[in-house]
């Protein structure tokens, strides 16, 4: 069943008063539980793309889908509210609040939706022991390594349940072997809990690792394996 | 909520030294305002007190229109219904009967006349009402109402070259227009640091003056003493609608010394002013720094917006931070600002001797106190706190249009 | 930051123009109605105004006036207590009697006239002010009776008429004087040719100092001669004291200030951490940094000084020619002699420590972040991201 779906999307945006005709025409449709990736070179709208699909940007034309609700026309504080229930993010840098801790960085999409104390701290503590990541829950992140901090970031982005995920050049700031573990662990996750992974990257780690490959070359998709 | 407060109070120490410095800016500015105020209200609340027990009482019932054109002729009638009506209000501790009028004085030895303002008193009832009699310098205030003593102002004895024991005639336009004169015997000389007094004044006994003037059965001013300022409002009104005569009016300080009255709401709004000016200038610190802090976050806004925070969330946490902020500063500022007022409610500064003649003249007292009147803290703070969300709009609407995307690639 | 100091800046300077306006305005009022720049009476008159102290040898002193360098006009009077009565009412007074061509050019009583006319020289004729008229219950036209106690101690008094009615700016003045003509003033008095003060305006008022030594040492001990400066003492005072208040304000406001500098200077160096870091690291020696830092505040200050006089002028110029109006506050404003309009003035003096003393704060404040900026490690610095 498709999750996610784009019917001929197109996006022009400004940049300084230049318009930018950043995707062309995309026609796409991603399954649940899929991992995969969008590759491509610079200003190949990658990145516009993973945007447009997490509802981080409306289309300038044509649709996007989420289990066949149209998400093209909604209010800025609808997308906000599905973001919030239904997806998940991980981006390349900034991902922590600095100043909560990481079991309450995992916690914060819990608390933002009112779930209970003890509801959410189960969850959180379950899913951390889960990602053998349980030693740094009181830690900051200015108190954790890169990968520490993305391995949190993961955690939050899931901890929720969340339809689909979306990565955003998650490894770029790793070394190597910290972000093959990164991926280990996200691959592990889609397995076992069929969430769907979408990235965007140009990592040849995680390129090499997908399982559909995106790639897009000038706002168009070039090739879809 | 919860969530909102852990975060804005994490977020402000985040900086510690500009939250530190931003508050200690609120902290002063209170700080000050409180102080300035505090000197300001108290200065004037001990200046009223002086100006009202030392001549114009907290009330006064005359006729209606003296006050505003004082002459012989508009005497308010003053007989026992009068005098029940007054004794019988609560609040009142004394109240004593006043005669004016414009005179010529001369010494009886000398070539020299002087104008001079008459008054004419009762000492015994007076004692209760004034610290008139007090004001003694040299020999003692007669005690009768009815007597030929007379005390002179100090600085016009010594204008008409006379001394204690020396005799004067008054000369004045009576009640009837016909001029009365009389002859003192002068047993005092008085000194209040009014000018009006100290060089133009002389007393003389009420039922004295009764005769020189030709003036029976009425008085100018009836002088009014109460227990506490704060009664002040609600005894000018029961009063006068207490007192039967329709040609009465009952005064407060205020109508009976307009002059003294303006001066100190003059001094009131220029203080006013200036705290304006000074919180103002710390609005502008707050906005500063709040601004700062806010667009150094922009990327950790962006995140946060994507993973699904409502955008109203986010604008309330930074007007909780700066909230936070300014409570911090203001309750320093009022920790301070309490000793400092305090201090000086405790120990009133003592302007110089040099000053002292100054003052007087306009009717104050050369002193600096000090209020501990919640009013003041609470109107500061309250003012800082309004200034401090004015200036918080700015930075909060930037964030209230902050979108997800721009917000995370910001630079 | 620079928004802060500006209103501060601004602020004080439109106060202060409010102050200044308003206390040289009592001073005018007082010099311009009655006090002139100085006065000569016979020795020990001020103290003790009896009516034997009449200025002796008063020609001689008047020829000396004329050949006095210095001095734009002067004029005689008589000065006596008195009551003045009407069939309504009565008042104490301070009579003077004048010349009025001469006292016009001395002091403006013939410019404050709202009613009929200033005195013409025509015989008992009296001006009053509005708040007497008033109190008596006259116009003009009216006849008041004048009464004073003559020179051998016999009570003498006399019909008038009120020829105008005046209001000055002071209403403690207008209580207590009324003007009547030389010749009926000392008619009254019988005191023959005899004058009590000569009031003097002079060129320069600034250098009025020198016009009393000269004159001290052309006229002899049997006269005192007062500047108005020792003719108001207490208003001097006055003015003292506000100016030692107003610094006080800018002190206060100037610490307000400083806060928001050593904030502002602390972001702008930590900023700019890792360009210090670099510029230390290939050699620019920490004094430099330091001095850099300093010299940035002192610039924001001067600044800041600049657009804050040019607001507060801004603000305060307009207001200059037509005043502000403050009718609400006229009873206590007349009674400090000040009038219910408040012209402001600019005062250099003002302007000219607050312009020192802003750039001075704002070097104050970034010692601290100046410090900061050169204490740092470069190797520290580049890496602090």
């Amino acid at each position: 069943m498709a999750i996610i779906r784009t019917e001929k999307l197109e996006k022009i945006y400004q940049d300084n008063g230049v318009p930018v005709h950043a995707l062309k025409g995309i026609d796409l449709s991603i399954d649940k539980g899929e991992y995969t990736v969008i590759a491509g070179p610079s200003g190949s709208g990658k990145t516009t793309l993973l945007n447009v699909l997490g509802a981080l940007d409306n289309p300038t034309k044509g649709k996007v889908f989420f289990e066949d609700a149209d998400l093209s026309g909604k209010k800025k504080s609808e997308l906000s509210d599905f973001r919030l229930k239904k997806l998940g993010f991980i981006f390349q840098a900034y991902n922590l609040i600095p100043v909560l801790t990481a079991l309450e960085n995992i916690e914060f999409s819990m608390m933002l939706l009112g779930k209970s104390d003890s509801e959410r701290h189960q969850k959180s503590m379950a899913l951390m022991e889960e990602l053998d990541i349980a030693e740094l829950a009181n830690k900051r992140p200015n108190e954790m390594s890169g990968g520490q901090q993305q391995r949190v970031a993961v955690a939050r982005a899931i901890v929720n349940n969340p339809e689909i995920v979306l990565a955003d050049e998650p490894t770029a700031n790793l070394d190597t072997k910290t972000g093959s573990n990164l991926l280990d662990l996200m691959e592990k996750m889609n397995a076992e809990k069929n969430i769907t992974f979408i990235f965007s990257s140009h990592d040849q780690q995680v390129i090499s690792r997908a399982k559909r490959l995106l790639i897009l070359k000038d706002g168009l998709i070039e090739k879809d394996s | 909520m919860n969530l909102l407060l852990k975060l804005a109070w994490r977020n402000i120490w985040r900086n510690k030294r500009r939250s530190f410095l931003t508050l200690l800016a609120v902290a002063f500015a209170t700080f000050a305002a409180i102080g300035m105020r505090g000197i300001q209200l108290g200065t004037y609340d001990v200046n009223i007190k002086n100006a009202a027990s030392m001549f114009a009482g907290y009330l006064q019932v005359q006729q209606k229109g003296y006050q505003s054109n004082p002459t012989m002729r508009k005497a308010v009638r003053y007989d026992d219904n009068l005098t029940e009506t007054i004794a019988s209000q609560e609040h009142i501790i004394g109240f004593t009967p006043r005669i004016y009028a414009d005179g010529l004085i001369s010494g009886e030895n000398s070539n020299t006349s002087q104008g001079t303002a008459i008054f004419g008193v009762n000492p015994q009832s007076e004692k209760k009402v004034t610290t008139l009699i007090d004001r003694i310098t040299e020999g003692e205030f007669f005690t009768l109402a009815n007597t030929d003593e007379i005390v002179v102002g100090y600085k016009l004895l010594k204008n008409l070259n006379a001394s204690i024991g020396d005799t004067l005639v008054l000369l004045a336009q009576g009640y009837d227009g016909s001029t009365g004169n009389l002859k003192f015997r002068i047993c005092g000389s008085i000194k209040t640091g009014s000018p009006e007094f100290d060089a133009m004044g002389v007393f003389i006994g009420l039922d004295t003056a009764r005769d020189l003037l030709y003036l029976y059965g009425r008085v100018h001013a009836v002088v009014i003493k109460l227990d506490d300022m704060n009664n002040l409002d609600n005894v000018q009104k029961s009063l006068s609608m207490a007192i039967h005569d329709t040609s009465a009016a009952v005064l407060n300080w205020g109508e009976v010394m307009p002059d003294f009255k303006q001066s100190i709401e003059f001094d009131n709004v220029s203080g006013i002013f200036m705290l304006f000016i000074l919180i103002l200038i710390v609005a502008f610190g707050i906005l500063n720094t709040v601004l700062m802090s806010v667009t150094e976050r922009f990327n950790e806004f962006g995140v946060t917006l994507s993973i699904g925070m409502p955008q109203m969330k986010l604008v309330y946490l930074v007007i909780l931070e700066t909230i936070f902020i300014t409570l911090l500063g203001i309750i320093a500022g009022d920790l301070c600002g309490y000793f400092l007022n305090n201090y000086i409610v405790n120990n009133p500064i003592n302007l110089g001797a040099e000053f002292a003649d100054m003052y007087a003249e306009y009717g104050f007292l050369p002193v600096i106190e000090s209020s501990l009147d919640i009013n003041i803290f609470l109107n500061v703070s309250f003012s800082v706190i309004i200034i401090s969300l004015i200036s918080v709009i700015y930075p909060a609407l930037k964030v209230f249009k902050l979108e997800p995307l721009k917000g995370i690639r910001y630079t | 930051m620079l928004s802060s100091v500006i209103v501060g800046v601004a602020a004080i300077l439109a106060i202060d123009g409010l102050n200044t306006g308003m206390l040289n305005q009592m001073l005018d009022n007082q010099i311009s109605s009655s006090v002139s720049h100085l006065q000569i009476h016979k020795n020990g008159y001020n103290d003790n105004k009896i009516i034997q102290s009449f200025i002796p040898e008063s020609d001689k002193v008047e020829y000396k006036l004329q050949n006095t360098k210095g001095i734009a006009a002067y004029s005689k009077r008589v000065k006596a207590f008195g009551l003045v009565s009407s069939a309504y009412g009565s008042a104490g007074i301070f009579i003077s009697g004048i010349i009025p061509s001469d006292e016009k050019r001395v002091s403006n009583i013939s410019e404050l006239i709202t009613e009929g006319s200033y005195l013409s020289g025509g015989k008992n004729e009296i001006i009053i002010s509005r708040k007497m008229a008033e109190k008596l219950n006259v116009e003009v036209g009216s006849k008041v009776v004048l009464m004073a106690s003559t020179i051998d101690g016999s009570p003498g008094q006399n019909l008038f008429k009120v020829a105008g009615i005046f209001e000055t700016y002071s209403s403690t003045f207008d209580k207590s004087n009324i003007f009547i003509g030389m010749k009926d003033a000392q008619d009254l008095l019988e005191i023959g040719p005899e004058i009590y003060e000569f009031a003097i305006i002079a060129d320069n008022y600034e250098k009025i100092e020198e016009l009393e030594a000269y004159l001290a040492s052309e006229l002899d001990g049997k006269y005192e001669i007062l500047t108005y400066k020792e003719l108001l003492p207490m208003l001097l005072m006055q003015i003292d004291l506000t100016k030692e208040s107003m610094q006080i304000l800018n002190l206060i406001v100037g610490l307000a200030l400083i806060f928001g500098i050593i904030n502002t200077m602390l972001m702008s160096v930590f900023e700019r951490i890792r360009e210090f870091g670099v510029l230390m690291a290939i050699g620019l020696k920490s004094g430099k940094i330091f001095l850099m830092v300093i010299y940035e505040a002192f610039i924001i200050g001067v600044a800041g000084v600049v657009a804050g006089i040019i607001l507060g002028y801004g603000i305060i110029l307009p207001f200059t020619y037509h005043g502000f109006d403050f009718s609400v506050f006229a009873e206590s404003l007349k009674s400090f002699g000040v009038g219910a309009i408040i012209y402001p003035q600019i005062s250099i003096e003002n302007t000219i420590s607050v312009a020192l003393m802003i750039p001075v704060i704002a070097v104050l404040g970034a010692i601290y972040p100046a410090y900061k900026a050169v204490k740092l490690q470069p190797v520290y610095a580049i890496r602090h991201v």
